[in-house]
This record gives C-alpha cells, sequence and structure tokens, in this order.
C-alpha cells in the first residue's frame, strides 16, 4: 500500500518540513523538496539542500538509512514549482503566515495536477481561514495534516479536513500515513490546536503557573508530573527546554486569540516575566544556552543546574524528596488529595487538565479515544487524560470540581456513576456523547495482542513469557519478564510451544507489545550464577538457548520474529533464528554482548557468519565474513533502525519492514501464514572459516587498536574469544565447519569469559549503572 | 654488457583513497591509459614492446588474475605483448623495472614497459583474506606488523621528533605544491576520464598545510608514539609507468632517453622497523655503482613515513636538498604498487631537467625490506 504514492511534493524544508520529507523517503517514496531561493549565493537549491545535509547529522536522525536521504530531490520554489505536477501529494510546511500561505496555494493551483491532494502542517491556523476565497476545486483537495516534532519518531498525525474536503481524498491520505509513514492517523475538528496541542498547552501552561503558584521547584513539579502520572520523566519543564522555551510565547498567544473567550485557558494563560528573560538572555532551552535546566561548564566541571523561581538564578540541581509521592504509590486519587502544597499542586494541574480534555467533547472531537490517543502519542502520555480519569473515579473529580465551584463538562457528567471506558465480551468500548458504549474499533488490518488479551487466556503461560492464538492456526510467542529479558523460563516455554505448535498449530510469531521487543538475556541472573560458581548452570542455560534457537530454525512450521524498539544481544538472536522478520522500521538490533565482556553464544555468531558468508557482494574466500562480523561484534554495533539493520544483515533482504507500529502483529501474521503455505525447514549450513590463520590477522588488528587506545585491556580478552569463534577454531581452510561446532565454541569461549574478573566487573557495571564499563 | 635506459615516464594523477576523484576507477583501467599516454608521448612502436611488468601490492580482486595482461589487453597493445604481474608489495614496480633491465641484458627483448598500480580506494590493505601463520606470528611479530607501527618503531629508535616530522611533511607539501602551481607534473601526468569527468590534477597535496595543522592532528597508531596522518602518506589511488629499453634500441629509434639505469639492489631489514630498508638497499646499489651517497645529485626517497625518510637520509647520507626536489609521497601520496615505477621515472625526469650525474630512487618495503636503483646521466 505504500505505493500507492510514488513521488510526494513538501514545500518547506525547515525543521518539520525536512523532517516530513526525511520520513516519506523512510518510507521508500521519492521527494521534491522545495524551499525559497537563498538569499546570497548562485546555487538556487542552497536552501532546500542545506537541509537535507543538516538532517543527515541530526541526532536523533530524522532518516532510517543514508539511502532514503538520496530519495530526496532538492529545488526551490521559483524554478521547480511546476515539478508538483509529478507528484500525488503536496504537503505544504511554509512559515505560520496566512497570507504567504494563500499566495502559495494560489500559484500551486495553476501548476498542480488536479485533484492532487494539497495539506497543510499548521498548528495554529484554522482550515476555514486557509482555505478562504480560493476556488472550490482547491477546497476540495485540501486537508490540515498535521505532524508532530520528530515526524520520524512521534507516531502521531492529526488530520483536519473541512465542509468541502473530498472524504475519499481525505481516506487516501490518512491511509498513506499510517501504513507508509506509520503514524496513527486521529480526525480533529478544525478547532484551535487540534487536539493534542490545545490539551499539551494547557496542560503545560498551568504546570508552570502551578508550579510558582504553589512555590514548587522545578525538579518537585516535574517529580510530581512525570513518572506518577505516566508522563515521559524529563516531566513539564525538561518538556518545554526540549521543545524550546522561545516557542511558548507565541503558542501560548496564538492559542490565546483563537480560543472563545470563556475559554478555560485564559485564566491559567499568564504571562510570567522570568520566562521572557530567560529568552532574552539565550536561555531557550536545549538549542540555546540552557532552559530551566542547563548544564554548567564553566570551571572544567560539568554541573547540572536548574532554575529557581524564587531567586531567579541558577543553583546545582537538587532532586526532589517527596513523601507525598512514596505515600501515594500508584494511586493518583490520593495523590491529588495529599495535604499539602504538592498534593494541591497535582490537583490544580491534573484535575484542571482531565476537566479541560473533556470539555474538548464535542469542540475538537467527538471521541475521547480520539483525545486519549493524541496525548499518548502527540505527548508520549502513557495514558490519556480519560484514562487517568478512569484511574481516579469520574465521581470523585466530578465531586471535586463541584467543591470547588469549576463547571462540570457535559462529557464528564455523563460518565457519572460508571467509567469511560469499558470492556464488554472481550471487546473495549468507549463512551460516547449519547451516554452509551460503543465497541473501539481499529482501523482495518490491525491486530493487537492487547485486544486479544480481553477476550481470551493465554494457551500457554509461565513466569516470563505467555503463548497466544491469535488466530488462522498462528501463535503468538509473548516475552512477559522485566524488560523482556531472556531467562531459562523463557527458553522451557519455547520448547513446549515448539511442540505444540508442531502438533495443533501452523505457524509461529515471536512478538510483544513491550517498548522493546528484548534487551538480551537476563545479565543479574548471570553474575549471581558466576557469583556463586555455578558455572555448570550457566553452561546449561547456553545450552539449551543454543538448543532451543536451532528448535526454532529447525522446525517443521514458520517462525517470524516481529521486533519492535531494541533486539539485543538475545534478542536479536531471535530474530537471526527466524525464518522471516517482520520488523518495525524503529527497531534497533544488534549483538552486544561484547559490551559486557561477553559473546553471542545462542548462536549469534554462527548465523551472523553464515549470513555474510553466503552475501554475494562479499569477496571470495574463508576471511571477508569472519571480518566483517567481527568488526560488527566485537564493537557492538547496534542497527538505529530496521533499514540499517538490513545493511548489517541481521534482517535478510527477503524481511520485510512495518511502518505502523500497530500493524506489526496482523503483517508478521500475514507473513507466517505465507510461509506456512508450502513451509520447508532450512537446510543446515557448512562454511569454510580460516582457523587459525584468520584468528592471528584479527588478534593483530585489535593490537593495533589496543595500542591505539581504542581498544582496553579487556576488549583484547574478549576479542580474542570472540575472534577464535569466529574463525572456526582451530579448523583448516580446506574443511568445511558445521554449525554445532560454531555453537561449542560459542559456548566455551563465553564460558572462558564469564570467569574472568574483567567481565565479570563489565556485568556489574552495567546492571548498576545501565552504562558499559571500558576496563 | 647491454646498456639500459629510461626512455619515457607517465603516471595518473594521485587522488585519496575514498575521498578522491579516481575512487571509483579502476586499477586496471588507470594503467591502461598511463601506457597509452607513455606510449604517445614516447612515440614506440607499440610492436615492439616484448612485455609488460606491473606491480602491485595486493595482486586481488581487480588487480588479481594476472592483471598486466589485462592491462595489455585493456590498452589496445598488440596481442604479442607479453603481460606479467609483480608483488614486493611497496616496491613492487621498483622490481618491475629491474625485471625490465634484467631481460634486456640478458637478451630477452629490447623494449619493456614497467608499470605499477593501486586502488587503495578498492582494495582493503592486507587484501581480502589476510591469513597469518601463526607460528610466524609468534616466531617474529614484525612480519605482520601495521606499517604504523613500525614508523613509530623507526621513529623512536632513531629519536626523530614528532616536531621534526612535521617540519618534513610540511617541507614535502610546500615543494609539491610549488611544484603543481609551476606545472611541473603536467608532463608526466596523463589525464583519467572518469564517469565524473576528466581528472587530471593531484588530489593529495595540502598547499596550506602548517606546522600548527600537523600538530593538531591526533596520534594515528600509537598513543604513546609521534606518527599522525599528517606524517604519514595518505591512502591513495593512482597508476604509473616507464620505458625500459636498451639504450641502442633508444637511439636507433630516437627514444627521449631520461636516464641510464647504473645499478639496482634489494636488502632485507627487520621487519619491525621495514622503514629503515633503503639505508642497506641504497648502500648495495651505490657500492655497485662505485659512488658515494653525497655524489647523488637527485634523490627520489619514498616518503611512506616522516620518520622512516627522515631517518633513512641521515643513515645514508644523502644531501638534503637533492631529496624530492618536487615534493614526496607525503603530499603526492602512495599508491603502493605504483610508486616504485613513479619514483624511477621521475628521479629519471628530474636528472634529465635538473642536471648533475647521478639519480638515486629508493624506497622501504613492507615486511622488512629495502630497493633502490641507481640511474646516471646520458
Amino acid at each position: 500500500m505504500a505505493e500507492m504514492f510514488t513521488k510526494v511534493a513538501v514545500i518547506g524544508s525547515g525543521v518539520m518540513g525536512c523532517g516530513i520529507a526525511a520520513q516519506i523517503a523512510n518510507a521508500g517514496v521519492r521527494v521534491l523538496l522545495l524551499d525559497i531561493l537563498p538569499r546570497e549565493g548562485s546555487n538556487r537549491r542552497a536552501v532546500a539542500e542545506g537541509a537535507i545535509a543538516k538532517a543527515l547529522k541530526t541526532d536523533p536522525a530524522p532518516f532510517m538509512s543514508a539511502a532514503a536521504a538520496r530519495l530526496i530531490e532538492a529545488g526551490n520554489i521559483e524554478d521547480d514549482l511546476a515539478r508538483v505536477a509529478e507528484c500525488d501529494w503536496i504537503v505544504e510546511v511554509v512559515v505560520e503566515r496566512l497570507d504567504i500561505k494563500q499566495t502559495l496555494y494560489r500559484r500551486l493551483e495553476a501548476v498542480r495536477r488536479p485533484g492532487t491532494p494539497i495539506s497543510s502542517n499548521t498548528s495554529t491556523i484554522p482550515l476555514s481561514q486557509l482555505t478562504e476565497g480560493l476556488p472550490e476545486r482547491f477546497t476540495r483537495d485540501f486537508m490540515i495534516t498535521h505532524f508532530f516534532n520528530p515526524p520520524r519518531y512521534m507516531r502521531l498525525m492529526e488530520l483536519v479536513t473541512g465542509p468541502h474536503t473530498d472524504a475519499t481524498l481525505a481516506d487516501k491520505i490518512a491511509l498513506f500515513c499510517d501504513v507508509a509513514l506509520g503514524k496513527s492517523v486521529v480526525n480533529c475538528k478544525d478547532s484551535p490546536g487540534f487536539i493534542a496541542n490545545r490539551l499539551g498547552v494547557f496542560w503545560m501552561t498551568g504546570a508552570v503557573t502551578q508550579t510558582i503558584e504553589h512555590g514548587l521547584t522545578i525538579e518537585e513539579a516535574d517529580a510530581v508530573m512525570g513518572r506518577p502520572f505516566g508522563v515521559p520523566k524529563t516531566g513539564v519543564f525538561g518538556l518545554m527546554d526540549l521543545v524550546g522555551l522561545d516557542l511558548m510565547p507565541h503558542v501560548n498567544a496564538s492559542m490565546a486569540g483563537a480560543l472563545p473567550e470563556n475559554d478555560e485557558f485564559h485564566a491559567i494563560n499568564r504571562d510570567i516575566p522570568i520566562i521572557g528573560r530567560l529568552i532574552e538572555t539565550g536561555y531557550t532551552g536545549r538549542k540555546g544556552k540552557g532552559g530551566f535546566y542547563r548544564l554548567n561548564k564553566t570551571g572544567g566541571k560539568r554541573v547540572k543546574e536548574t532554575l529557581d523561581f524564587a531567586t531567579g538564578e541558577y543553583r546545582p540541581e537538587r532532586r526532589a524528596e517527596l513523601p507525598e509521592l512514596v505515600a501515594a504509590g500508584r494511586d493518583l486519587r490520593a495523590l491529588m488529595s495529599a495535604p499539602g502544597r504538592v498534593g494541591a499542586y497535582a490537583w490544580a494541574v491534573m484535575g484542571h487538565t482531565m476537566a479541560y480534555a473533556a470539555k474538548l467533547i464535542p469542540e475538537a472531537t467527538d471521541e475521547i479515544v480520539a483525545i486519549d490517543e493524541a496525548m499518548r502519542l502527540g505527548y508520549n502520555w502513557k495514558h490519556g487524560p480519560f484514562e487517568l480519569i478512569d484511574m481516579v473515579g469520574a465521581d470523585w473529580l466530578i465531586e471535586r470540581l463541584h467543591a470547588e465551584g469549576f463547571a462540570v463538562p457535559p462529557m464528564l457528567q455523563r460518565a457519572a456513576g460508571r467509567s469511560f471506558y469499558r470492556v464488554q465480551n472481550g471487546i473495549r468500548q468507549q463512551l460516547g456523547q449519547d451516554g452509551e458504549y460503543t465497541d473501539i474499533v481499529r482501523p482495518h488490518g490491525i491486530l493487537m495482542l492487547e485486544d486479544i488479551k480481553l477476550a481470551a487466556k493465554p494457551v500457554l503461560k509461565n513466569g516470563s513469557a505467555s503463548v497466544w492464538d491469535i488466530g488462522d492456526g498462528v501463535l503468538c510467542f509473548e516475552f512477559t519478564s522485566k524488560s523482556n529479558s531472556l531467562d531459562e523460563q523463557i527458553m522451557a516455554l519455547l520448547g513446549k510451544t515448539i511442540a505444540l505448535v508442531k502438533k495443533e498449530y501452523k505457524a509461529l510469531v515471536i512478538y510483544n507489545e513491550g517498548s522493546n521487543f528484548s534487551v538480551g538475556a537476563n545479565l543479574g541472573l548471570a553474575l549471581f550464577a558466576a557469583n556463586i560458581a555455578a558455572w555448570m548452570q550457566v553452561e546449561s542455560l547456553i545450552a539449551t538457548g543454543q538448543e532451543m534457537m536451532q528448535k526454532l530454525k529447525y522446525a517443521p512450521f514458520p517462525v517470524v520474529s516481529a521486533p519492535s524498539g531494541m533486539a539485543l544481544g538475545g534478542g536479536c538472536e531471535f530474530l537471526l533464528h527466524s525464518d522471516a522478520v517482520q520488523a518495525h522500521a524503529e527497531t534497533y538490533a544488534g549483538l552486544v554482548e561484547c559490551g559486557v565482556g561477553l559473546l553471542p553464544g545462542w548462536g549469534g555468531c554462527k548465523e551472523m557468519l553464515g549470513r555474510w558468508a553466503s552475501d554475494p557482494k562479499m569477496p571470495k574466500g574463508p576471511m571477508p565474513a569472519p571480518a566483517k562480523v567481527f568488526e560488527m561484534v566485537s564493537t557492538a554495533k547496534v542497527a538505529k533502525s530496521a533499514a540499517e539493520a538490513r545493511e548489517m544483515l541481521v534482517l535478510r533482504p527477503s524481511d520485510r519492514v512495518t511502518m505502523n507500529r500497530y500493524r506489526l502483529l496482523a503483517d508478521a501474521k500475514r507473513r507466517a501464514l505465507e510461509l506456512a503455505a508450502d513451509y520447508k525447514a532450512p537446510e543446515p549450513r557448512e562454511i569454510v572459516l580460516p582457523g587459525p590463520s584468520g584468528r592471528v590477522a584479527l588478534n593483530q588488528a585489535v593490537a593495533g587498536f589496543a595500542k591505539l587506545g581504542m581498544a582496553t585491556t579487556h576488549d583484547v580478552v574478549v576479542s580474542g574469544e570472540l575472534a577464535t569463534v569466529l574463525t572456526g577454531g582451530d579448523t583448516d581452510i580446506i574443511d568445511t565447519v558445521k554449525e554445532g561446532k560454531i555453537l561449542d565454541l560459542e559456548r566455551e569461549s563465553f564460558m572462558r569469559l564469564l570467569r574472568t574478573p574483567g567481565t565479570l566487573a563489565r556485568i556489574e557495571h552495567m546492571l548498576e549503572t545501565g552504562k558499559p564499563l571500558r576496563n | 654488457m647491454v646498456d639500459v635506459v629510461i626512455a619515457g615516464y607517465k603516471r595518473s594523477p594521485f587522488t585519496l583513497a575514498k575521498k578522491g576523484a579516481l575512487a571509483r576507477t579502476r586499477s586496471d583501467d588507470m594503467a591502461a591509459a598511463v601506457i597509452r599516454g607513455l606510449i604517445e608521448a614516447t612515440g614506440v612502436k607499440p610492436e615492439d614492446i616484448e612485455d609488460i611488468v606491473v606491480g602491485t601490492s595486493f595482486p586481488e580482486g581487480e588487480q588479481g588474475m594476472n592483471v598486466a595482461r589485462l592491462i595489455a589487453l585493456l590498452a589496445d597493445l598488440p596481442i604479442s605483448v607479453g603481460g606479467m604481474t609483480v608483488n614486493r608489495f611497496c616496491g613492487s614496480s621498483m622490481s618491475s623495472v629491474h625485471i625490465a633491465a634484467g631481460q634486456i641484458q640478458m637478451g630477452a627483448g629490447e623494449v619493456f614497459i614497467a608499470a605499477g598500480i593501486e586502488s587503495m580506494s578498492r582494495l582493503p590493505m592486507g587484501g581480502y583474506n589476510p591469513l597469518f601463520n601463526p607460528a610466524l606470528a609468534q616466531k617474529n611479530p614484525g612480519a605482520y606488523m601495521g606499517m604504523g607501527e613500525t614508523a613509530e618503531n623507526v621513529a623512536r629508535k632513531w629519536q626523530i621528533t614528532r616536531d621534526q616530522q612535521e617540519d618534513f611533511a610540511v617541507a614535502s607539501h610546500r615543494k609539491a605544491a610549488q611544484a603543481q602551481a609551476d606545472g611541473k607534473f603536467a608532463d608526466e601526468i596523463v589525464p583519467i576520464t572518469t564517469k565524473a569527468g576528466v581528472v587530471d590534477q593531484d588530489g593529495c597535496i595540502r598547499a596550506g598545510t602548517t606546522k600548527e595543522a600537523l600538530a593538531g592532528l591526533k596520534l594515528a597508531f600509537d598513543q604513546a608514539g609521534t606518527v599522525t596522518a599528517g606524517t604519514s602518506s595518505p591512502l591513495t589511488d593512482g597508476a604509473s609507468a616507464v620505458l625500459v629499453c636498451s639504450q641502442a634500441y633508444a637511439t636507433a629509434h630516437g627514444l627521449p632517453i631520461l636516464a641510464r639505469i647504473r645499478s639496482v639492489a634489494v636488502s632485507g631489514c627487520e621487519p619491525d622497523i621495514m622503514g629503515i630498508g633503503p639505508v642497506r638497499a641504497s648502500r648495495k646499489a651505490l657500492e655497485r655503482a662505485g659512488i658515494s651517497a653525497t655524489d647523488v645529485d637527485v634523490v627520489e626517497l619514498n616518503e611512506a613515513f616522516s620518520s622512516q625518510a627522515i631517518a633513512s637520509m641521515r643513515e645514508i647520507g644523502f644531501r638534503p636538498e637533492a631529496v624530492n626536489i618536487d615534493g614526496g609521497a607525503i603530499a603526492l601520496g602512495h599508491p603502493l604498487g605504483a610508486t616504485g615505477a613513479r619514483i624511477v621515472g621521475k628521479a629519471a625526469s628530474l636528472l634529465k631537467r635538473e642536471g648533475g650525474k647521478y639519480a638515486i630512487a629508493t624506497q622501504c618495503i613492507g615486511g622488512g625490506q629495502g630497493i633502490a636503483t641507481v640511474l646516471e646521466a646520458v
């Protein structure tokens, strides 16, 4: 479906324009990126070209691969505007000025192919104003597609259509944004700030004013507003630093100008002089000298500092110590009712934000699910405001608003005595404006484990994994351990699952809905075992893992892994032993074991060697494959996208990528069924490896890095073992090496490394700090 | 004995590996163009050429399959012309010259082309399949030692400071930049046509290099060392060729004789200080020629690294002003297999251009060797 557009024009190459262009290119679609002429110089495409060059250096990267960047062609609106006729969609991302946008629309009207959809990425100008005075043939093709920054990573796209917009065209854009660009499309009404920013700005503004009002420190405010409410730990002030303080006054003024006089926003929106002073002195947030937080680098030290509202000066960051948070635990109602300034603050900000969310029905949308989705994906909240209301109880919220003399929005009143969401017959339902519950229907082609779980019980289950029947003869193996780390129990359940699928099912999908597919083996267990010298047990876990991976690979049914987020170490080895991978585009995979002083022990070395050795682009001979794998594994290289994983051969050419996280399971299941049609298990590979001659060559290279200080003392030890495994131990180039031999080498080297103090120190450090130790 | 002369010298532009204008050009194609250019410039009759002897450090991949023969075919030489590939690492194409001269002297032909190639963009250092002998690696670690490490060893042993190395590098760039500005490379360079256009200028020379700029560079091989990328020759792509023939043939056919080969030599040295290779090789060749180092008017001493070039010069006792008059490999680049033919051709050309009686071309070779060629004016 991603192929339905072959080329898209993006006009405006600022951060958003270029980011949108990059995401379209990430989907494999060509982009014509146009901007104005440069003020000076003879290169008339310099502005857009400069934007692409800058994007290639931006972190986090807007592009998923360097190849994606080559799909964008830069141009300018004076010479190249007529070329929008080549494009299937025109996205306008120019400066937020009505006159400039309308002038551009008129010029586009003259050159575009009739019927080509045009959309604006405006966040502040209503569609009704944008289309005012423009012909009907334009308004029919026009809509607002509001992406969030950065467009690659933020999964929300708000779609606003006008009364004249052609519904078929809007569906087409929505489908493209969903399937090709991976966005969750939320339909919004043409109201100020649409949904996410309307509520988000209300929430942030309230949080700032109430922090001052209640005398909280910035750290305290972020501690209250962050983790307890499921908001990213940056909280409000950290978020504003990220977005840019200088944007706030503009956004607030534009919101204030657009909202009706009786809107609650006016009550909380006030000028905060200190923010003005910060902006004037260059403290515009992370892009400037700092913001509410800053890194003070004077005197050679790096000290994290925080703005003190009381003095207006920076002081060293102070961890918030709030007994109220400890006392409330996960009980949000308790937190918002806690006596004193912390409870008062939590209520003042979140209580009113919840109420304001209810007020957005029907102003901004008719569905509560749209508001929750917008806040989850546009502001990375774990729970949407209506989900939060269900957690504190609608009745409690209504009562408290009443008690304090605030109006209760009709939509909130409707939930009195019940909740906004409920599960009926295994289907999640939402409360509508008519007071009735209706099923929440996912867009066509989406399958979520979260939905399946409402209606079914797992087929198999233990403490670390569950197995679900996802229909049509396909089972889904889900990791459920902490961070989806891999342990004995997972291996045990995998064994049972393989036996079950063999008997009664057609295929197996390995998938979960955690933020990461799996961060690898449970290191804590490994360290514990090493500390009590339970070597036999560790070796048996390695052997069991190897056996399971081989079983997975050679099972008489297809296995499809569907990763999203990190798939590291053992997580990556799952991918490597699957018949196919259906990867979410945002998959970060790699064999990172060397970072903790170990090496891939569940067949990762074996699989990577096999892949590189059979890659037709590699030079012949026994050495290129081990050398390539050595380079990646010894440096614990992680792909920063599925596209990069493909370059590393963690994904094969036949593996596929899903852009939309929600569509991953359905795509994986479809792939599994495709493979099941005439499935034959793969034949074991035998490869020629260089043996000791190659090992010496690799060790020589590492010695050079050690001299340069790029490889540490223990790196030399670890890479020495890795070299032994990857070159096939004592093999000779006239022999072929069977998989079993490489697995033996992996296991032996793994065990030798685990007994070294250097490796134990690395594991301990990683468990304590989350960072690699460079010993 | 038959007198053997150098009767022509050409090379491609030398450009930075990976980033340079020749990165996407195969070295056999470059060599074919250079050989065509050499034939055209000298007027030698192609059908008289016995053999082309091509040196390369890594005779595999695009430089494999006896690339010399393939270059002869690419260059549309008469089908009768032979082709032989020679490997002596950096000394490869100087060996080509020596082989050609030897063949002429034993009566196995009168006209040879000795050429050298290296695309360091397209072939990895060490080749695709470095397979070291574990026993040798243990017995003599220098045998497989990286070149940078040997340069550090020489610097340490001969006490060549970083400052001295950088002075030397700045001088190399200055001389090369001046020569380039004065058009002194114009008659030796054969323009190479690539997909992106014609390349006719050297790409490695940094005219503006200063001591300050070099002082700011990171150490390239050893945290405790002195050698940087700025005092090492850059990874380079290029090809070179000289016309080697009997003096009688050159005279009879009116070829432009540049110099006569007076003596040659190779000599081994310890692998871990391979950079000092020119010392014994030069001494041997000078002795065979019956002259001393101070008798030499033109010296082409390959600058693999500042440290080894300085140490070798000192040990041999060359007059500094005679060394690398138009700059050396630190500025021009060092496409391994192509360097030998370049410095022989350059030494011969300079002897003609600058006047004088004797010239020498010498270089160090990975694994612990040196090679030298003494030339005399005709």
